[in-house]
């Protein structure tokens, strides 16, 4: 049910996409990398993309942060109030793996987590794509944003080597 | 007028957008983006990872192996790792479109074999590390292939029999 | 130290009122004082002239058996700290506050309550810091708290509504979570209540664990806040080098403070494009960030990368300029300044920018005094506060430059304080790179001893930012951050009070406020959980 939900989706959204900017605690580095990306040199617009002041209205949450504990509450709120499908595109270190405090006392430690107690609570998470970066470039977020829209290939491919002389 | 003077500015300028991913990023040559560890100089060592803030880089031993495994997702791009490696062998690259559907898509691993100890049979040293030491300076085989705790009891025991206190 | 005798009368005083002075440093002055005096302590330091810096709480048992409060204040013209201990029995830890004479401390005294549990007497207390679902009892910053525990979730009353006007903590204006409260009567706003503290994040903490070391922690300082991280990553060091009796080569510090003064372009110029577009004119927005573009791209090719830069190391840094990138930083600064004095006067030239930001958050010199605000927020209030004139450091003592003052107090005021920053920068950085010397760019080796204390401060581009360190082994023993921001919101209420709503976004981003410098960590218990918080969303 739900994979067909998200490949209407993405065909509706291709060339308009409505994001909702969610930050659950980071240092503001990606943030304001976020918002450099609407800017002159980078410009989304171009693309479509365009902030919105309301999560009910958005197609992709930019989501950024090691979700502090302070912040959790509000942070589930926040993503129960986005209509299905639910789009997450995680940036940064803190987002994508806990960044590094990912084990202190006051932090969950990335999205993973977070979306593992979404998922308890019956908060559906459709579709999520990791950037990792600290703080993420422009275009890496631009990147990003396109493999979320399945405009461009991932790179990225997990490998493993055994160690030898050659 | 004051629209003018803003219009002029936004006129004499210009376009300045670089239309990635169309067009090329906007880089400089001393970018530190991932880094990428080469398997064929790893010794296993483990001094990367005690100098990553993070611990983006993990050492993992799991039996006869031990594995370096390094998670770009919660990598912060210091390139310490790079400069403490005594191999060399972590260059720091320029890539940043790292972005991927899977956080296991994001992590790397170098496995590493382990040597064990001809006597008790526990694990000492990485065959790469092994092989580095024999190659730059002469010691004899049978001590490499010897743990530091059997080493020792070796030792004990040549001495006490030089010093004429007969076989036990 | 620039006038000996003033500050051996005041240490006379303060002996006088039963202070006992431990230690004497090149520009710091210890002094120990009982529970019951520190209040007569303070308040004559205070009239005296000093600043309060901070306060910071630290868990010293293994030291000298019981829990401490440090009170860190400035004699600016002395360019001297006064740092005043107060010890406390861990079997009944109270302190007489100092607030009622020293309203600065109001904050930093909650802090130390809810991350240590001492309590303080004299004064309303609530929780600050720690989050709502924080069990009492619980104090992360003893020593027996591991750094990675993490005590399951106290659920306590909801608190009911207000009719108030939530702005926060996600909120299209903001780029940070947080909370404010306004009240309002009609469209004027009577009081504010403020939540902050979403992005404690146990930094403090994390940097006494086994996880870190001395070398470590400059990667984690940048990360406090990503616009103003290399203030705290060079404090830090800067602390330590303090502490330990460390000489940097000259080199080095030119080379921090030429990455310092790229900061503040960067951040002054984030900080107008997004008053701009809390105007309402995106213009001005988009032109001032396409210009910071530039200097984001200098800071990638000097540091490594655009933001969080990584080159700080106790004792040095770990790059150096060469030719090139100096020819690259003339030429950037100059056609910077060409086109910031451009857009300068077309954002000034449009009459909704003068009319809505002047006469509007005014904030007093009284108030600003007795809150002791820093850095532009003080300066547009007439208060001649600059830690790089005050509290000379790094290779500031071999540049020439003006501390721009105005007296207005309002939001105009504090944008202008801003624009003259830009300018100065400028010439700084041009100074700078005219005398730099050559030499070596880290020391050889060094050696960090247990158990010494140190000061540093740094004017971050929001304000004085401040680092308290007691050494350990291997790693400091305590680590204490008093981010700018901090000291600045407490005077919201004071800007917020009597003025129409419409004027509160502009007034609450006039401070320049930066959340994750706030926020940094530390948790503490409060027991009442009385909050009057407000919701932006």
């Amino acid at each position: 049910m739900s994979s067909v939900n998200i490949a209407r989706a993405l065909r509706a959204i291709k060339r308009s996409v409505w994001v909702y900017h969610l930050n659950s605690g980071s240092c503001n580095a990606c943030d304001i990398e976020v918002l450099d990306a609407l800017t002159p040199y980078f410009d989304v617009e171009r693309f479509g993309i365009k902030l919105v002041g309301s999560p009910r209205h958005a197609d992709v949450i930019l989501f950024t942060g090691p979700v502090t504990r302070e912040s959790l509450p509000k942070v589930v709120k926040t993503i129960k109030a986005m209509p299905r499908p639910r789009l997450i595109l995680v940036l940064g270190s803190c987002g994508v793996g806990g960044g590094i405090w990912w084990d202190t006392y006051s932090t969950l430690g990335g999205f993973k987590k977070l979306e593992e107690l979404l998922r308890d609570n019956g908060v559906e998470i459709d579709r999520v794509v990791y950037v990792p970066g600290c703080p993420v470039r422009p275009e890496a977020i631009i990147y990003g944003m396109l493999l979320l829209l399945g405009l461009v290939e991932q790179k990225s491919k997990k490998a493993e080597v055994i160690a030898s002389e050659s | 007028m004051s629209i003018a003077k803003i219009l002029e500015i936004a006129l004499r300028t210009g376009r300045v957008t670089r239309r990635y991913p169309y067009e090329p990023p906007l880089l400089t040559p001393e970018f530190r983006g991932a880094v990428k560890i080469d398997p064929s100089k790893c010794w296993g060592c483990g001094a990367c990872v005690k100098v990553c803030p993070p611990n983006a880089l993990t050492l993992k031993p799991a039996g006869k192996e031990v594995t370096l495994e390094y998670f770009v997702g919660r990598c912060i791009f210091c390139g310490m790792c790079a400069e403490v490696c005594p191999a060399g062998a972590i260059e720091v690259t320029k890539e940043f479109e790292l972005s991927s559907a899977s956080l296991d898509d994001l992590k790397s691993r170098v496995i590493h074999r382990l040597t064990r100890c001809s006597i008790c049979g526990s694990p000492i040293w990485t065959e790469a590390e092994l092989r580095t030491v024999v190659k730059s300076s002469p010691i004899a085989e049978e001590y490499t292939l010897v743990c530091p705790k059997c080493r020792r009891e070796k030792l004990v025991k040549a001495a006490k029999l030089r010093l004429g206190a007969g076989s036990e | 130290m620039k006038n000996e005798s003033v500050l051996s009368n005041t240490v006379k005083v303060l002996e006088g009122l039963g202070a006992v002075v431990e230690e004497v440093k090149d520009s710091e002055v210890y002094l120990r004082a009982t529970r019951e005096s520190v209040r007569a302590v303070a308040k004559a330091l205070y009239s005296s002239g000093a600043y309060l810096r901070t306060c910071a709480g630290v868990d010293e048992r293994e030291l000298s058996g019981m829990l401490a409060v440090y009170y860190i204040f400035g004699l600016d013209e002395q360019g001297v700290d006064v740092v005043l201990r107060v010890l406390v029995p861990e079997g009944d830890p109270w302190s007489a506050s100092i607030v009622p004479d020293v309203p600065a401390a109001d904050w930093c005294e909650l802090e130390v309550r809810d991350l240590l549990g001492i309590d303080f007497r004299g004064r309303l207390t609530k929780r600050l810091v720690l989050p709502e679902d924080w069990p009492d009892g619980v104090y992360p910053l003893r020593k027996e708290f591991k750094y990675d525990e993490k005590p399951s979730r106290v659920l306590r009353e909801e608190l009911p509504e207000e009719a108030g006007v939530p702005v926060g903590p996600y909120h299209p204006a903001l780029h940070e979570p947080e909370y404010f409260e306004l009240y309002v009567e009609g469209e004027k706003v009577v009081d504010i209540a403020y939540r902050g503290f979403h992005v404690h994040r146990g930094i403090e903490k994390l940097a006494e664990s086994q996880r870190f070391t001395y070398k470590q922690v400059p990667f984690l300082a940048e990360r406090i806040c990503g616009i103003c991280g290399f203030v705290h990553s060079s404090c830090y060091v800067m602390a330590v080098e303090k502490a330990a009796g460390i000489a940097v080569p000259e080199r080095a510090e030119f080379i921090r403070s030429i990455v310092l003064e790229v900061e503040r372009l960067h951040s002054h110029l984030l900080w107008l494009g997004v008053a701009a577009h809390l105007l309402g004119y995106d213009a001005g927005f988009m032109h001032a960030w396409r210009i910071r573009e530039q200097v984001m791209v200098l800071a990638e090719y000097l540091t490594g990368s655009r933001k969080t830069y990584g080159i700080n190391l106790i004792g040095g840094v770990r790059k150096d300029i060469n030719t090139e990138k100096i020819d690259r930083v003339l030429k950037t600064i100059t056609d910077l300044r060409k086109e910031f004095t451009e857009l300068v006067k077309a954002m000034l030239a449009v009459p909704q920018i003068k009319s809505r930001a002047s006469g509007t958050g005014v904030l007093t010199k009284a108030e600003a005094r007795a809150l002791s605000v820093v850095g532009p927020v003080a300066r547009a209030s007439g208060l001649y506060r600059d830690v790089r004139k005050d509290y000379p450091y790094l290779a500031y003592r071999r540049v020439s430059f003006k501390v721009p003052l105005y007296t207005e107090g309002d939001n105009l005021a504090r944008l202008l304080v801003r624009v003259d920053e830009v300018f100065e920068s400028i010439e700084i950085i041009k100074q700078l790179i005219d005398v730099l010397p050559d030499g070596s760019i880290m020391v050889e080796e060094y050696d960090i001893p247990p158990g010494r204390r140190a000061v540093a401060a740094i004017e971050a581009p929001r304000g004085e930012d401040v680092h308290f360190v007691i050494t350990g082994v291997g790693r400091p023993y305590r680590w204490r951050v008093r981010a700018p921001t901090y000291q600045n919101i407490p005077a919201l209420r004071a800007m917020l009070r009597g003025n129409p709503l419409a004027d509160a976004p502009l007034t609450i981003a006039s401070i320049d406020p930066c959340f994750s410098c706030t926020d940094r960590a530390i948790v503490l218990d409060v027991k009442s959980g009385r909050m009057g918080v407000i919701r932006l969303k």
